[in-house]
């Protein structure tokens, strides 16, 4: 091929990003066809490794290295039997403000609240933005759902593109994620903004403002319309007041993202139940 | 047809490698980018053409798993991937050192024009993860490095 031809076919290829580029400018964040497209044809990629892996994870633990797994028996067990008996503690404290059958039904629809999905890729560009789910629209994954860790501490929610087999998660460390929030002591209200290196600012709270303090947690407020309120989020680590208006107050979000294997999808909107 | 085959590999060993890494430690994304690897490896070895496509492919296929702006990660690569096949094509950079340098000079202007694109053009904040992007560069020459030596090595056995 001459090198003249070369230089078009480069030139080429260049447009061709600038017009993909360009046309997501009135469209938001809203992904391209092409975008979904590219994204639903290598996700069963990253399923299949992702799967294979855990099998040999699963061999490895299940089958070869059965060290201390007596102990963990037992731990899990303790645990199961306190978890069952403040359930039943919780249940029967319900059962003195609401009927019996109200109770039942929001129980089951509790139960029915929760998809635990898969961890199968991180954000390549910056860690800290967004990770994919193994679950889609066909396991009933929609835009905006809550999305939790093990532990029920706050992750995120489902943004675009979602395939039906795969979706993503922007992180509340995102520098475009917004979450409102309060303070657990004093209930200061703020939103929680990512800073895109794995902590978050609370944001909006005025610098004459004298009750919130470093080691306070900060859960969500239910006021941003996405995430139900009273989910624990992460812990107050540094307050400056540096800025003119606001102080700057950085919160360390209790997720671990190399802890971050399997979460919890909220597919019933939790406010609906209260 | 044979070169299309060995392309498409080096994609989807790049897309089990990156899932693997960010299964084991997530941070080890921001020090080992396996897709810029494959781009600079076919860039070398099957020059700008060939790059250039690479470049295309496996930047979109990046942009595709991330929530930055689709595109911008494809046009560095491919621009990468173009200027790999084309300089190496102009000047001799078959000596190990050669190869080194002239990788890690490419994978920085890769890395400059990607966070550049980002951060000024689209207002995306730059994250510096503590410093560990800056490994990112010279990680990706050694690698690179390596693996088109071995091959050059091994051409030369058989032929």
């Amino acid at each position: 091929m001459k090198e003249k031809k070369r230089f078009l076919l480069l030139l080429g290829l260049v447009f061709l990003h600038l017009l993909l580029i360009s046309i997501q400018v009135p469209r938001g964040n809203e992904p391209t066809y092409f975008e979904r497209a590219v994204f639903t044809l290598f996700g069963p990629v990253e399923h299949g490794v992702v799967s294979f892996f855990r099998g040999l994870k699963n061999f490895w633990g299940n089958y070869v290295y059965l060290r201390d797994v007596q102990r963990q028996n037992q731990s899990l067990r303790d645990e199961a039997f306190r978890l069952r008996q403040e359930n039943m503690t919780l249940k029967n404290l319900l059962l003195k403000f609401q009927g019996s059958k109200e109770i039942q039904e929001l129980l089951s629809t509790v139960s029915r609240s929760i998809l635990v999905a898969s961890v199968v890729g991180i954000d390549p560009g910056q860690i800290h933005r967004s990770i994919r789910l193994n679950k889609g629209t066909g396991d009933g994954l929609r835009k905006d759902m809550v999305v939790l860790d093990r532990r029920g501490y706050l992750v995120g929610r489902v943004v675009e593109p979602v395939s039906a087999r795969e979706s993503r998660v922007q992180l509340i460390s995102d520098e475009d994620s917004g979450v409102g929030v309060l303070t657990e002591r004093f209930r200061v209200v703020g939103i929680l903004q990512g800073d895109a290196e794995g902590k978050c600012r609370l944001k909006y709270v005025v610098k004459t403002n004298r009750e919130v303090q470093v080691d306070e947690e900060v859960l969500t407020s239910g006021l941003d319309g996405i995430y139900p309120s009273g989910v624990p989020i992460g812990r107050i680590v540094s307050i400056a007041e540096d800025a003119e208006l606001f102080k700057e107050i950085v919160v360390e979000p209790y997720f671990d993202l190399s802890d971050l294997d399997q979460v919890a999808v909220l597919i019933v909107d939790l406010r609906d139940l209260s | 047809m044979r070169h299309i085959a060995e392309g498409v590999v080096g994609i989807v060993l790049a897309v089990v490698l990156h899932t693997i890494l960010g299964k084991v430690f997530a941070p080890l994304l921001i020090v080992f980018n396996a897709f810029s690897w494959v781009v600079l490896y076919f860039g070398l070895s099957r020059h700008e053409v060939f790059g250039a496509f690479m470049g295309t492919a496996c930047g979109l296929l990046q942009d595709s798993f991330s929530m930055g702006v689709f595109g911008v990660g494809g046009l560095a690569k491919t621009l990468l991937g173009f200027g790999a096949g084309y300089i190496s094509r102009k000047i001799n950079v078959t000596p190990v050192t050669r190869t080194y340098i002239f990788v890690l000079a490419l994978a920085a202007v890769e890395l400059f024009l990607w966070k550049f694109l980002e951060l000024f053009l689209f207002g995306e904040r730059f994250s510096a993860a503590g410093g560990l992007i800056l490994l990112q560069p010279p990680i990706t020459a050694l690698v690179v490095t390596v693996a088109f030596q071995v091959r050059r090595r091994m051409e030369a056995r058989r032929s």
